[in-house]
């Protein structure tokens, strides 16, 4: 028990967390480091749009449900049209999520979209294109997700005001039920 | 209940009335209590569970199968029990233990192996229906209805590796722009269906793109092991009609008939100048 504590207090799910940065941060260390020893750029493309990538699906899958509650998607419905899907767990779990995890989940997509825009600077100052690209890449999947999420947490607020104001009219309406019955 | 009421007690019209509309408003309140209670739609489960050889697309309204609540159970938090083992190429191996959120299963609480083989399922069904003849492709605006970009991204980095190993200078360029041209010619011919007044959706049409790439993997995959100039020309030309064929149907039906031609044209001259690449690296 004193053991565990102490880790419950900081971060719910520790190995959640941890896959949510390295994948970010292995790739931006990958694509720093390597641009600095001039590799072959295929494999800095490669590896860095690879990490990337995964970073991605980890981020939407994986740690955008564990660490805030939060789930988005595309479908298309059968008139043919897309819409953007929201899911996020209900009320009671959200209060149980710890407040350390989604802190670092929200700065972390916001530091990577950061970094990534600094370095694709740089790569346009020094005109890299390919490395432009490698960034360009990098980002818009960072972007992507960053998006995907803020919406969610919008549709996830509208969600919990109009069942809060359910909830409300509903105990209302009971209330003025009971009280006609004992009259 | 109204007639109750009115028995019981004796009460003049009016509050007759409000009685009434108190209790309407009680009954609509309770009828759509249940469904706002459960914020999480279990649409996309449905799609994972039927088998690949079936089509999955045109069951998107039957309700989850019994099957993906079996992992459901008693945790009141959705809690990772053990270690993520480190990742294979295509996500984590961690089990969650999904919560009794009601009695829907949801996407929320599914462990992440669940997830990981939904997406693989959908990139090989994705890429069955797109490459191979199947009797869903007479109806090509329902069969992509679950696009995905992970198969395009996959045989795009393919293709480019592909074109790079075989070339013996310049490898980075090589790559550089055969992914470059893969990625900007497919958003660009997007577009052109688009402003061709076609019905299409902009990633679907990515992904369809995409997955008409692979024939063309494939014949970069025998052109990078067999360097013959005779050989590259005829799997290319094989491979090329193959992807042609695969993507017409998709986009010939987007657009109306007068303009299919002018649909068509750029996809095929994007497939052809990935196929000079191919043999013309050397």
């Amino acid at each position: 028990m004193d053991l565990s504590q102490p880790i419950e207090e900081n971060y719910a799910n520790p190995k959640t967390c941890f896959f949510h940065v390295f994948f970010k941060a292995s790739a931006l260390a990958f694509y720093i480091l390597s641009a600095l020893f001039a590799d072959s750029f295929v494999i800095i493309f490669v590896i860095t749009v690879v990490l990337s990538a995964l970073d991605f699906w980890v981020v939407k899958n994986v740690s955008g449900r564990i660490l805030v509650g939060l789930r988005w998607w595309n479908e298309i419905n059968d008139q043919g049209e897309s819409t953007w899907k929201f899911e996020c767990l209900d009320q009671e779990s959200l209060a149980l999520i710890n407040p350390k995890d989604s802190w670092l989940f929200w700065w972390t997509l916001y530091l990577n979209a950061a970094c990534w825009t600094i370095l694709g600077i740089f790569s346009l100052v020094r005109f890299q294109a390919d490395y432009v690209l490698v960034v360009g890449v990098c980002l818009s999947l960072g972007i992507a997700n960053i998006i995907g999420f803020t919406k969610c947490r919008k549709d996830a607020k509208k969600k919990i005001q109009a069942f809060a104001t359910q909830t409300i009219a509903s105990r209302v309406s009971s209330t003025i039920q009971s009280a006609f019955s004992i009259v | 209940m109204s007639n109750s009421y009115s028995d019981s007690i004796p009460l003049n019209a009016s509050s007759q009335s409000d009685i009434d509309e108190i209790e309407n408003l009680i009954n609509a309140s309770v009828q759509s209590g249940p469904a706002t209670v459960l914020p999480a739609r279990p649409l996309s489960p449905p799609r994972a569970s039927i088998p690949v050889s079936t089509s999955p697309f045109i069951q998107s309204n039957i309700p989850p199968p019994p099957p993906l609540s079996s992992s459901s159970s008693n945790q009141k938090v959705p809690y990772v029990p053990d270690a993520p083992t480190p990742p294979p190429p295509v996500g984590n191996s961690s089990s969650i233990l999904a919560t009794g959120f009601g009695p829907t299963p949801n996407t929320l609480t599914e462990p992440v192996w669940d997830t990981v083989k939904r997406d693989l399922s959908r990139i090989v069904s994705n890429l069955k229906l797109v490459v191979f003849p199947n009797p869903f492709r007479e109806d090509p605006g329902k069969a992509l209805r679950d696009w995905d970009l992970w198969g395009p991204f996959f045989f795009v980095v393919f293709l480019g590796l592909m074109l790079s190993w075989s070339a013996s200078v310049k490898k980075s360029e090589v790559f550089a722009v055969a992914f470059a041209l893969l990625a900007a010619g497919a958003v660009i011919l997007t577009l052109n269906v688009l402003l061709l007044g076609g019905h299409i959706i902009f990633f679907q049409s990515l992904s369809l793109l995409g997955y008409c790439l692979f024939p063309l993997d494939i014949g970069a995959l025998i052109c990078m092991l067999k360097d013959n100039v005779l050989v590259k020309l005829i799997v290319v030309c094989v491979t090329l009609a193959w992807s042609l064929w695969a993507a017409y149907p998709f986009i010939s039906s987007a657009v109306n008939l007068r303009r299919k031609a002018l649909a068509l044209y750029p996809v095929f001259l994007m497939y052809v100048s990935v196929g000079f690449l191919i043999i013309a690296i050397d």
